[in-house]
């Protein structure tokens, strides 16, 4: 059975990483964290993390069925990630102390989601 | 790239090559233990370094520093080169260890050894892996390759994954073949370049690349390419795969991304693995992609095989390919404006509030939620269990009918629901059935989803209910914000061409010219002033804003509140326009955007279909005039004279103007609509009658501009001052004096006598005519309208409109057309008579009223019946008339108007004085009768004549009163039968006998006729003669009853010449006063 599937009843709990934008619902969050940035987010079991890095509200829904390939998901960058449902954009912003850490400890350019990053090209 | 692309097809061809039992082991297999497999998979990759730990930790450092080590200088140098080398090399190594492995356990040892050279780490495709390892055994070998695996090879699985499926990949058929050869050798050449590429860079660079080789955690996959690399580098090419978009249900989009991920992942590792390798949707809620999901295949077919039953979504009816170069628009992510402080936003829900303007006062950390202020929609809790009336439980997704607008009160607060309430009077913030409020607003954090930002598009109005509510009562409306809030919906200005237009904003700035074309958001500019003047260039309309100049009449176009007006500019700062308004003169203050120059003035003027000065019914008992029109109401000033507003909705109905409305003034005289007239006390208010409503009359003025002018009085308040068409109204009514008595009596005024005045509609309305003299002579018409000297006639000939005099006019028949006289009072049975009457008069008439013979010819016939109060008087041609018994035939003519006496009563209000006489009043209701068939009738019978015959002298007079008489009274015969008259043969004997012996008439004449005479007479006559009377009349006629004499005098003045100066006073005396008594009872 597909686990990304989510039932329409469920759409409504559906959240955003902000890092990665993987699209997926609150409770799985909890359950799984993040496949892309759970190494640094830390989701997993963390109803308050969850809601400072992943956000409900994100427009589009991309669905990679193979990230290798797929120029979308290259367009995107999202290549590299886990097969899944992705948001085409997602509005937020990372807190601020996260960003910083992502930046400093982790090398990490973060790239927002939100649109922000677009003007940069 | 290149290599991508074969990737796929050697793919292909290793499908075609594995035999079908492999395959469905491989089926087998995976449903067996894809699962676990899956998970253990999921587990290694998404938390590898935190949860795998020590044992993943230095694999996974190993490798990736490699990867990022080549990838590097691969940025720092030249990008595409290396690019191709670096896979070109890793590419062919790949293929070879797979090739010699000849199975994977081979293969992972050589990809332990290789460690180094390994370049992409990219992520392992399960089913790619599967697909290899297929010829290495049997099936249920693979349950044991898989415990393996799971004890120790974890990293050394995932790595041959990879490897293997870089192979696949990027396999080139050719490479295969010779890849043996090349291998060493590349291998070699690549590592050498690296190493330069490391030499040369700065030791600190190095330290750097180091430190990220090894000095930390690394990232996440995926991570250090995505933050590199820019998007125009990442731009499609033809290699990759298509995107095509694919018609779906509206509003089912998203469900069938979901649908298609699902089956991918369900036919995962199957052969009926999904060739797709995404699928998109954007569906937004203003989104133009709508109805579409997008795919992204190699080929169309794939799709169509993909989404094969799939609902919702329609792969066969429309598809279409996104051309490369669009491609990245389709993934365009435009950053949503942020929100900030200050600015102004449309709430969506709660649905009470659905569509309220509302204010951001503060937007959370992660911009997705804002703390709004916006007016409050409370009824305080008077729905408060949410229970309707019907005794239903209320949906909380219906809103009922919602509260207005209003800002909280605390005292309403604590007076229908204390217990809620609770808050802190010296900050005005309060907490009232779980929300806040602060000074009156309601404040509450709400989701960005949950609030329009874009197309808010305050009012004026609406944003002046936020300024208001400062402490210190000042206005503190933030133009500034708004104009931001504003300039966000430029998409709704509209320039037409024409519209002066400045650029403020971008490279053009500064620039004024005149729209010549508009093409959705680009405005063709034709410069007019500065450098460029006279060159034609496009803007886009973003940062445009139309220009006035002060003076410049202008009209509110765009949503404010003051739409339609329209006014003169008067005052400019920045793109806020000042105007002065043309209908109420008040100062408003609009945006440039909501302007366009007006080629009309004064407001629209109408509402529906009511327009300015219109009579309006307002209810059974009021009317009023419209002086002001608003956009939803009106101002009606109604006949109390008090201004309301009204909606249309309250207007009954809508009066006609009536052209032939009309009043009489406070001296009598008749107005009508167009006259100017002035009050006769207060204001002494001057005006131009507009309406005539009853009593009541509506005056327009120039003088001032209150309601429009208009002003309401009462008729009877008025005076005339000037008649529209040069009506006569110099003497101001009745002439008083010519009806008094005692003037009267002198000789020198004995033959004045007020002017007969007619009543009703001029009869000459809507006859027809010939004109018998001037330009027009010979022609024929219609009067349409009548002063009192002039008719207008609508030609047959042509259809035209003249004036004529009247007296130019001969009324002809309408059938027959031959000429009749429309005044004559015995209809046109009587033409014969009616003429002689009238030229009799005609000359009579010289004598005392020269006004009257021409325009008031109706009398002609009514004062026949008169004349014998005058005949006396004003000539002698008369007398033989008189003097026949025939005039005694003619009394009843009198008696005829006296008994009008009756219709005087009612009808003649302003006019009592006039009714007085008999002539006149009279006319109104004899007129009927007379020109009725009865008239004719009387006058046609031979028999009746002979009656009179013998009583007439063989006059022409007199053969005509009888007829005349019986026009009247219905033949003598017929009279006693007549009940009209209200005289019996009976009472004829009575009467008869009264009059006569006093006027000493012979015996014939009255036999005939005084008969009806005192029946008549008796019954009306009274009121208005027996009062005045008596005084005069007593002493000369002695013992008769006062009415009976008044009837009867004429006959013996008429008869008997010596009686003639008597006569003449005693009727007109006797009318007189009782006139003048009317008169002042009617004032």
């Amino acid at each position: 059975m597909s686990e990304n599937y989510v039932a329409p009843g469920q759409q409504r709990y559906l959240r955003a990483c902000m890092v990665c934008s993987i699209v997926m619902t609150h409770q799985r969050f909890r359950d799984e964290g993040c496949p892309n940035c759970e190494e640094f987010l830390h989701l997993q079991g963390s109803s308050e993390q969850i809601e400072s890095c992943t956000s409900s509200v994100f427009e589009g829904l991309i669905a990679i069925a193979d990230p290798t390939k797929s120029w979308i998901a290259k367009y995107n960058r999202l290549d590299g990630y886990v097969r899944g449902t992705y948001a085409n954009k997602v509005l937020g912003q990372l807190p601020d102390e996260i960003r910083t850490m992502l930046e400093e400890e982790y090398r990490i350019q973060y790239i927002p989601r939100d649109g922000s990053a677009t003007e940069a090209d | 790239m290149a290599d991508n692309h074969y990737g796929g097809d050697s793919e292909s061809e290793d499908d075609n090559f594995n035999p079908a039992p492999a395959d469905l082991s491989d089926e087998e297999q995976d449903a067996n233990d894809s699962s676990p497999r899956v998970s253990r998979k999921n587990d290694h990759r998404s938390s590898s370094p935190v949860a795998d730990g020590d044992h993943d930790e230095d694999e996974d450092e190993d490798e990736r520093p490699s990867g990022r080590a080549t990838k590097r200088p691969r940025i720092a140098a030249d990008d595409d080169d290396d690019d191709d080398d670096g896979g070109g090399g890793e590419d062919d190594e790949e293929e070879e260890d797979d090739e010699e492995g000849g199975g994977h356990r081979d293969g992972d040892e050589d990809d332990e050894e290789d460690e180094e050279d390994e370049e992409d780490e990219d992520d392992v495709q399960h089913s790619h892996r599967r697909k290899r390892r297929k010829p290495a055994g049997v099936g249920n070998l693979f349950d044991i390759e898989a415990e393996v695996d799971d004890e120790d090879e974890d990293e050394a699985d995932d790595r041959d994954g990879e490897e293997i499926e870089d192979f696949i990949d990027n396999a080139h058929p050719d490479d295969i073949a010779d890849s043996g050869g090349m291998n060493d050798d590349r291998r070699h050449r690549d590592l050498d370049r690296r190493r330069e590429l490391e030499a040369s860079l700065d030791a600190e660079k190095q330290a750097e690349i180091l430190r990220e080789r090894y000095g930390k955690r690394a990232p996440t996959r995926g991570y250090s390419d995505m933050a590199i690399v820019p998007k125009r580098l990442l731009l499609p090419s033809v290699n990759d795969p298509g995107i095509w978009a694919v018609r779906c249900k509206e509003g089912k989009e998203r469900e069938v991304v979901f649908s298609i991920i699902r089956r991918v992942e369900e036919r995962l590792g199957t052969k009926n693995e999904l060739p797709i390798t995404a699928a998109f949707e954007r569906a937004g809620p203003n989104s133009v992609m709508k109805g579409y999901v997008y795919i992204e295949a190699l080929r169309q077919n794939d799709i169509l095989l993909s989404l094969d039953g799939i609902l919702n979504v329609y792969p066969r009816t429309k598809m279409d390919l996104v051309p490369i170069k669009d491609m990245p628009d389709l993934l365009r992510v435009i950053k949503t404006p942020s929100l900030t402080p200050g600015a102004w936003v449309r709430m969506k829900r709660p649905a009470k509030h659905a569509g309220d303007l509302a204010q951001v006062l503060d937007v959370t950390e992660n911009g997705l939620e804002a703390r709004v202020r916006f007016i409050p929609r409370l009824d305080y809790g008077v729905r408060e269990d949410g229970i309707g009336p019907d005794g239903k439980r209320k949906r909380p997704g219906i809103p009922g009918p919602r509260p207005p607008q209003r800002l909280f009160s605390e005292a309403e607060a604590r007076k229908k629901n204390p217990r809620h309430l609770q808050g802190n009077p010296q900050t005005n913030s309060w907490t009232f059935m779980g929300d806040e409020f602060e000074n009156g607003f309601q404040v509450k954090d709400i989701k960005i989803q949950l609030l329009d930002v874009k197309d808010v598009n305050p009012t004026l109005e609406e944003v002046t209910r936020f300024a208001g509510g400062s402490e210190d009562g000042t206005e503190n409306l933030d133009l500034k914000a708004l104009a931001a809030s504003l300039k966000d919906s430029s998409s709704n200005v509209a320039y037409v061409p024409g519209d002066v237009i400045e650029v403020y904003e971008g490279e053009q700035r500064g620039v004024v010219g005149k729209a010549v074309d508009v093409r959705g958001d680009i405005v063709t500019l034709r410069v007019t002033e500065g450098n460029l003047s006279g060159q034609t260039i496009e803007v886009p309309n973003k940062g445009l804003r139309k220009l006035f100049k002060i003076g410049d009449h202008v009209k509110v176009i765009g949503g404010s509140r003051f739409r339609d007006e329209v006014g003169m500019v008067v005052n400019i700062s920045q793109d806020r326009v000042t105007l002065l308004t043309d209908q109420t003169n008040n100062e408003v203050t609009v945006f440039s955007k909501d302007l366009r120059a007006a080629s009309d003035i004064g407001g629209q003027g109408s509402l529906g279909q009511y327009s300015l000065l219109d009579l309006v019914q307002l209810d059974a008992t009021t009317v009023g005039c419209i002086v002001k029109v608003d956009r939803e109401s009106v101002g009606v000033l109604d006949q109390n004279g008090e201004v309301r507003q009204v909606m249309p909705s309250q207007i009954t109905n809508k009066l006609p103007k009536r052209r032939t409305a009309v009043a009489a003034d406070r001296s009598g005289s008749e107005i009508r609509l167009d006259d100017v007239v002035r009050e006769y006390g207060g204001q002494q208010r001057q005006g131009k009658i507009i309406h005539i409503h009853r009593s009541f009359i509506f005056l327009h003025t120039n003088t001032t501009n209150e309601n429009a002018g208009v002003f309401v009085t009462r008729a009877g308040n008025v005076n005339t001052i000037a008649a529209k068409g040069g009506r006569i109204n110099s003497g101001g009514g009745p002439d008083l004096t010519a009806m008094n008595p005692a003037m009267k009596r002198s000789p020198a005024e004995n033959n004045r006598m007020a002017a007969p005045k007619s009543f009703g509609p001029d009869r000459a309305i809507n006859q027809t005519v010939t004109i018998r003299r001037g330009g027009y002579k010979g022609l024929l018409g219609i009067v349409k309208d009548t002063t009192d000297t002039h008719a207008r006639v609508e030609l047959h000939t042509k259809s035209k409109i003249i004036t004529v005099p009247k007296a130019d006019l001969a009324f002809k028949d309408k059938v027959t057309g031959k000429p009749i006289d429309i005044y004559s009072r015995g209809g046109r049975g009587g033409g014969g008579f009616g003429g002689s009457g009238r030229g009799g008069f005609g000359g009579g008439g010289g004598g005392g009223r020269g006004d009257w013979p021409g325009g008031r010819t109706p009398m002609a016939s009514g004062a026949g019946g008169r004349t014998p109060a005058w005949g006396g008087a004003s000539s002698s041609s008369r007398t033989p008339a008189w003097s026949s018994n025939a005039s005694g035939a003619r009394t009843p003519a009198w008696q005829d108007g006296s008994r009008t006496a009756n219709p005087y009563d009612g009808n003649r209000t302003a006019y009592g004085g006039a009714t007085a006489y008999g002539g006149s009043g009279g006319r109104t209701p004899a007129w009927n009768s007379g020109s009725k068939t009865p008239a004719h009738d009387g006058f046609g019978h031979g028999s009746k004549t002979p009656a009179y015959g013998g009583s007439g002298s063989g006059d022409t007079w007199g053969s005509k009163t009888p007829a005349y008489g019986g026009g009247l009274s219905a033949p003598t015969p017929a009279a006693s039968g007549g009940a009209d008259w209200g005289y019996t043969p009976g009472a004829s004997g009575n009467s008869y006998d009264a009059p006569t012996p006093g006027a000493g008439l012979g015996a014939p004449t009255p036999g005939a006729f005084s008969a009806p005479t005192p029946g008549a007479y008796t019954a009306p006559t009274p009121a208005p003669i027996s009062a005045p009377t008596p005084g005069v009349w007593a002493g000369g006629w002695g013992g008769d009853t006062a009415p009976t004499p008044a009837a009867t005098a004429p006959t013996p003045g008429a008869s008997g010449s010596g009686y003639y100066g008597a006569p003449t006073p005693a009727p007109f005396t006797a009318e007189t006063p009782a006139a003048s008594g009317g008169y002042d009872d009617d004032e």
